[in-house]
């Protein structure tokens, strides 16, 4: 009887110590963001003032491939000319730099925020004199 | 004669609460601050010190630690964040106490989220000045002050801001308030910070006068552009007589001046050059001047000329109303 119950208690002792493994939590991977795509400008600002009413941004299109992007019926923008793009960080992109092909790169404020449930990009940048600040914000056109 | 009796039990408890309550609210409630006089050129020379005193009194009813917040309305041009220094005495400190920029964004006290400079902004206003390019600025003490309960301090302040070149006429306004309360009580309705608005100041310097003050028929903004920003043509009809005052439809003649000193002339009534009516016999037209006169990459311009026309094109508006463009430069601070 002694033996028996020495024998259940080193199994349960083994099923104890050998029913824990170590948990190797990992992250949650940053999805990619994935601006491929044709946008056109939705809302646009000149120092906080709204210009959307008054000035036709309504031509206005950019189209971004994988790595690549194209402009039409130019307004005041970042860049003049088509070329390549990137995120300054892909995970956690906080810059889109613009590389036309004829001039050096331009680097702008990336944000990325979906409202109404429609995913918007906001750009921030000054094409003019330095003090006269732009926010456009893009939305995909269908 | 009736005998005052004392509330006793749970009416005692009553009557101790409400007497705490009113005790309580005479401590929340900080103190009196107020602006007496501001000694302000009314004219500098453009790239000069324009020097302001501000003599100001502060009383207090309640022991209080809080810093001095001193904040200027000025035009966005000045760059005065960068451009402005700011000291004061006063009866119960020695020697000129060192003030520091309250830096962008910072939330203002029971200001519901606002920054400093929004509060000003929504709460004060903007001095009457014409064109929507100011903003408020700022400062307060280095160092937090014990007022005490009763005190009554006199204080002077001393502001340096050195201004650009630019010709320049603004409505200046001043404020005075502490980091505690700041422009609002929390949950009383009275406020303890003070204002002062001594009038306008002239900047004597260079290239057309940007003025604040004065309504007038057009003034682009922003007032610093290049051709590659968007610019805002208004036109206040409603300034003097002229003979678009009746008029319904209103459009932009204009002629561009190029780098090179070619000129391009849009001179048409379409949509293209028509305003947009904004009530009350004012319009605007919202423009990119690269793509308004269709200029090549290699061309830049200067300068713009322009008159506003009816329908017809026969009746043309010039500066003040006359025969003469308006005029604008394109150039940054």
């Amino acid at each position: 009887m002694r033996r028996l119950i020495k024998i259940n208690c080193a199994l349960l002792l083994g099923f104890i110590l050998f029913s824990c493994k170590v948990e190797h939590a990992t992250p949650p991977n940053e999805p990619v963001k994935n601006i491929a795509g044709t946008w056109g400008i939705t809302d646009a600002t000149r120092n906080g003032t709204d210009l959307t009413s008054g000035f036709d941004f309504s031509q206005f299109r950019i189209v971004f491939t994988d790595s690549t992007y194209t402009i039409d019926s130019l307004v005041p923008f970042i860049v003049t000319h088509n070329g390549k793009w990137a995120f300054n960080d892909p995970q956690y992109p906080f810059s889109l730099i613009f590389t036309p092909t004829d001039s050096p790169s331009v680097s702008t404020p990336f944000l990325f925020p979906v409202a109404n449930g429609v995913r918007n990009i906001v750009l921030t940048f000054s094409p003019g004199c330095p003090s006269n600040t732009y926010q456009y914000t893009l939305q995909k056109v269908n | 004669m009736k005998k005052l009796r004392l509330p006793t039990g749970r009416k005692a408890w009553t009557w101790l609460w409400k007497v705490a309550v009113t005790v309580i609210i005479g401590v929340v409630i900080g103190c009196s601050l107020t602006i007496n006089s501001v000694t302000q050129p009314a004219s500098v020379s453009g790239g000069a010190i324009l020097p302001i005193t501000l003599n100001a009194n502060i009383t207090a009813n309640a022991t209080q630690s809080s810093a001095l917040v001193i904040a200027v309305l000025v035009p966005t041009l000045w760059n005065a964040s960068a451009n402005t220094t700011m000291t004061f005495t006063s009866g119960v400190t020695t020697g000129p106490q060192p003030m520091t920029l309250i830096p962008v964004g910072t939330p203002s006290p029971n200001g519901g989220g606002l920054s400093w400079q929004t509060d000003l902004l929504n709460t004060i206003g903007h001095a009457g000045n014409l064109i929507p390019e100011y903003e408020w600025i700022a400062f307060q003490s280095n160092a937090q002050y014990t007022v005490n309960n009763g005190a009554n301090i006199d204080v002077v302040v001393s502001i340096q801001i050195k201004v650009p070149t630019n010709n320049v006429y603004f409505n200046m306004a001043y404020v005075i308030a502490e980091s505690t309360d700041g422009l609002h009580s929390g949950s009383s309705a009275t406020s303890y910070y003070g204002t002062f608005f001594p009038g306008p100041v002239r900047v004597n310097g260079t290239g057309t006068l940007l003025d604040f003050v004065n309504p007038q028929l057009s003034v682009i903004i922003p007032g610093y552009s290049t051709d590659n920003d968007i610019i805002t043509i208004p036109f206040n009809s409603t300034v003097a007589a002229n003979g678009l005052s009746q008029s319904t439809q209103v459009y932009l003649c204009a002629t561009g001046y190029t780098t090179t000193g070619d000129s391009i002339k849009v001179c048409e009534q379409t949509s293209k050059t028509q305003l947009q009516a904004l009530g009350a016999g004012n319009w605007q037209l919202d423009m990119w001047p690269r793509g308004f006169f269709g200029l090549s990459p290699s061309q830049s311009l200067d300068s713009i000329e322009y008159f506003f026309t009816d329908v017809t094109g026969a009746t043309k508006v010039g500066y003040g109303a006359g025969s003469s463009p308006f005029s604008f430069t394109f150039g940054c601070q």
